[in-house]
């Protein structure tokens, strides 16, 4: 191997010369291998540098991940803006760090992470959303254990995240900060109050009301020839509402040894209900009531525009997106586009209880974590500590009052200005320490939640919220530690899910009982039965 | 010593040539060092040397999941649709195109078939989406206006299969037809004249002259799309497929990509991608023999 090295070195030693020859006017200082290893050419003044540790006055550079989602104003980057320009003056002249950010796409960011953690050109700091993904590192060995570098740089962090620290703890080391999540609420639903008040029908509280105004809006097709009764899409916030509320099983055991987690979410596949719920589905699917297309529709786009050109009755989304925005939001854009458009929150799913359990999000954000292989670990702890100072967290997710934002009742309130969405258009991916602006209490939350939007949705859009709480159970249930199994599987396992619920929600009703059932059987054997084999094996151990 | 001096005489061809070589040694060569990974309970973190072997296992395990042979299935439905159906058109088009008298349609047309080969699949993923869907395609709009059903062009199996072929052409159909175009204008002229002056039909010409003319290219192609048989490009396939006919359209390529790069099981895509070369390999050999023998005309 070192031998086919060589001559892959020494040829392209020769390969380079003679580019040089033939009149490249470059310098002659690299050689092949240097220069193939551009990237890494700056590990040389780490190396030096690494016995001096704490009070060095070497400048020292730290490589930190950020999403890039497309959605930067003309003019700027996510790895080059107003922001990241704040970070450098203030955390990284301080200490003496250069500060680069690396951008990964959001939507290939397991993909990215995966090739650049094999390749080690990783970035110093990396997180995602994934579990699975940020196991299976810590497993082959890919995180540095934070705990000690935490210990001693980390005095804020401990104070901030306090209790949250321990979801980033497999199997007894900190091999990632997890940040804390402080939105709760998963999916609200909204219906048309113009088109109840056309039917004289009033807002329905139960499945088997909700299922007859949705089949009442078909007949009448109050949204013209395409009227869609039921926003539909294959997304989670499309169909886990809906299958939560079929869920007869409550109990801890049941949800450890008869569902799966698949990313960060919980999924009750061998729940009793999980096939009625489906039925269900089916049932509107047939009837014409959701969706003839929401097998294409992956990333909710259709659905949006939809509901926003006037064609959807019932809406389901994630909670918030259809009020944030401000004057652009979902809700806004249908009422210009839609004279007399109206919605109104609903609860339109109920359980065999007749309560409306839906699932919450667990009070933990993304994974933030360090390859083992950066050298950068302590600086990477310190710059997480630094963001978990109030003052930062407040610029960072606000800016400036007066410029930014503007005090409204004492709470920070973005002004949708030029100059704020210069500073501020990604945030979220910028202030990776929480998910979301804690103000203290869910109430002050709340206030702030519903001071975000626009003055006319104010109150419905606050309804909708406290709607999303209610019933609401925090999901995934948790392992002591991420399975082996689901980390392996979670992409195959997802995929399965969809075709499963595609076959059967798709199926002739006479025929469903068979698809599903195929569809099921052939989930379990590809990975769920190896899945619940250990989950099984876990929760007996764990008793 | 007049081999020697032929070198000297000509070494700037030969630094010339360092260049490609150098090309094919590093980015094609080197990698197949890597190929110990599907041999290798591979962890990304320890390197590919200081991996544990574990002999066959990687292999033993893909042999046993159903989702592979689905794969490989498909990649065989797939690759042998295009080559009943894809593999013919272009060369029915550039028959089509060298029996046209009028140059400047000819040109035309020809530029207005190459087109769709320069539009990235991503792009014609959607346009796919825009015509071909159930409730909202152009083309089910326009049925619906004419009283007929929509056709589910994107979600039934069979109609599914026909869209990719169909759009596969589409896309490539123009592209292809170059190589024949050229190949039909190397047929020396006189060949016609004197068929024309023997009284033969314009369809007799083609039959007797042109496609004779141009079977040495047409055998070469068939070969190398026979070796092609397992390879499956990424993007038509991901692109235009979706669930709800997955079961027809993952191929041996996206299951790679799924494996490989979305669940980091580097071990399982490398042996797969192993599998998908000497498969290749025996694929193409067999019909270079199988065509040597039987028209005396192959690549090796």
């Amino acid at each position: 191997m070192k031998a086919l090295k060589r001559m892959g070195s020494l040829l392209f030693t020769v390969t380079l010369c003679f580019a040089l020859i033939v009149g490249c006017s470059s310098n002659s200082t690299g050689t092949g291998n240097n220069n193939s290893e551009g990237s890494k050419s700056t590990t040389t003044p780490r190396s030096n540098q690494d016995s001096n540790k704490n009070e060095s006055k070497e400048r020292v550079k730290l490589r930190v991940e950020v999403f890039d989602r497309g959605n930067a104003p003309e003019g700027l980057t996510v790895t080059n803006n107003l922001m990241t320009e704040y970070v450098q003056k203030n955390f990284g002249d301080p200490n003496n760090i250069d500060i680069e950010y690396v951008a990964i796409p959001r939507s290939e960011e397991i993909n990215s992470l995966n090739v650049q953690m094999a390749a080690g050109t990783a970035p110093d700091l990396i997180f995602t959303y994934n579990e699975g993904a940020a196991y299976s590192w810590a497993q082959q060995g890919g995180l540095t254990d934070l705990g000690p570098i935490i210990d001693e740089h980390g005095p804020n962090i401990k104070n901030y995240l306090a209790d949250s620290l321990q979801y980033g703890v497999f199997e007894g080391t900190q091999y990632a900060v997890v940040a804390r999540r402080v939105n709760l609420q998963k999916y609200s639903s909204l219906i048309r109050k113009d088109w109840l008040d056309q039917l004289q029908l009033p807002v329905p509280t139960t499945t088997e009301e909700t299922y007859e105004t949705l089949k009442a809006f078909k007949e009448s097709n109050l949204g013209g020839q395409r009227t869609i009764p039921l926003s539909f899409a294959l997304a989670p916030d499309s169909y886990e509402p809906v299958i939560w509320s079929f869920i007869k099983e409550q109990s801890d055991e049941a949800r450890y040894l008869r569902s799966v987690t698949i990313g960060s979410r919980e999924y009750p596949i061998l729940m009793d209900g999980h096939k009625d719920a489906l039925q269900f589905l089916n049932k509107l699917y047939n009837e014409g009531l959701l969706d003839q297309d929401f097998a294409l529709d992956k990333d909710k786009k259709k659905k949006e525009e939809n509901f926003v050109n006037g064609y959807t009755g019932l809406y389901m989304a994630d909670t918030g997106t259809a009020f944030g925005g401000g004057e652009n939001s979902v809700v806004m854009t249908l009422e210009g586009n839609v004279e007399g458009a109206e919605v109104v929150p609903v609860l339109p799913w109920t359980d065999f209880e007749g309560k409306n359990r839906q699932p919450a999000y667990n009070p933990s954000g993304m994974y933030i974590m360090v390859p083992s292989f950066s050298e950068r670990a302590e600086e990477a702890v310190k710059y997480l500590n630094w963001m978990a100072q109030d003052e930062v967290i407040q610029y960072m997710a606000f800016g400036e009052e007066g410029l930014h934002h503007d005090l409204v009742n004492g709470y920070p309130v973005g002004n949708s200005s030029e100059e704020a969405q210069k500073l501020l258009f990604n945030s979220g991916d910028m202030l990776i320490i929480t998910n979301g602006i804690d103000f203290g209490s869910p109430e002050k939350n709340n206030e702030y939640n519903a001071l975000s939007v626009v003055e006319k949705h104010r109150e419905i859009a606050t309804i909708s919220r406290e709607y999303a709480n209610k019933d609401a159970v925090s999901q995934p249930i948790k392992f002591e530690k991420p399975l082996d199994s689901e980390a392996k599987y979670s992409v195959v396992m997802l995929e399965k899910y969809e075709e499963l619920l595609v076959k059967s929600i798709m199926a002739k009703p006479d025929s469903f009982d068979q698809t599903y059932e195929a569809a099921l059987k052939d989930f379990m054997d590809t990975a769920g039965n190896e899945v619940i084999q250990e989950r099984t094996a876990m929760y007996e151990a764990m008793k | 010593m007049v081999r020697k001096s032929y070198v000297l005489k000509h070494w700037q061809l030969y630094i010339m040539l360092i260049l490609p070589l150098a090309y094919f040694f590093v980015f094609k060569y080197l990698p197949i060092y890597g190929v110990t990974i599907a041999f290798k309970d591979f962890n990304v973190f320890k390197g590919i040397s200081a991996s544990e072997w574990v002999g066959l296992e990687v292999f033993k395990d893909i042999f046993s999941q159903k989702s592979f042979y689905v794969a490989l299935r498909n990649t065989f439905m797939l690759n042998g649709l295009d080559l009943v159906f894809g593999f013919p058109a272009p060369i029915i088009l550039a028959i089509c195109l060298n029996e046209l008298r009028l140059q400047k349609f000819k040109k035309v047309a020809q530029t207005m078939l190459y087109l769709p080969h320069f539009i990235s699949w991503v792009i014609i993923g959607g346009i796919v989406y825009q015509v071909f869907a159930t409730n909202y395609g152009m083309i089910n709009l326009l049925l619906e206006d004419l009283g007929i059903g929509p056709i589910p062009f994107l979600s039934e199996k069979n109609a599914w299969l026909a869209t990719y072929t169909s759009v596969g052409i589409w896309q490539s159909v123009g592209w292809g037809s170059i190589i024949y175009l050229a190949a039909i204008t190397g047929i020396n002229k006189e060949l016609y004249e004197a068929a024309e002056v023997d009284g033969a039909s314009r369809l007799r010409r083609i039959w007797h002259i042109t496609i004779p003319g141009i079977r040495t290219t047409i055998i070469v192609l068939f070969i190398l799309k026979i070796g092609d048989m397992v390879d499956i490009g990424f993007d038509r396939p991901f692109i235009i497929g979706n669930v709800m006919v997955r079961d027809y359209s993952d191929v041996l390529s996206t299951y790679i990509y799924r494996i490989g790069l979305q669940s980091g099981q580097f071990s399982t895509a490398t042996a797969v991608g192993l599998f998908q070369a000497v498969v290749g390999l025996v694929f193409i050999l067999t019909a270079n023999y199988v065509s040597k023998k039987t028209t005396d005309e192959g690549i090796i």
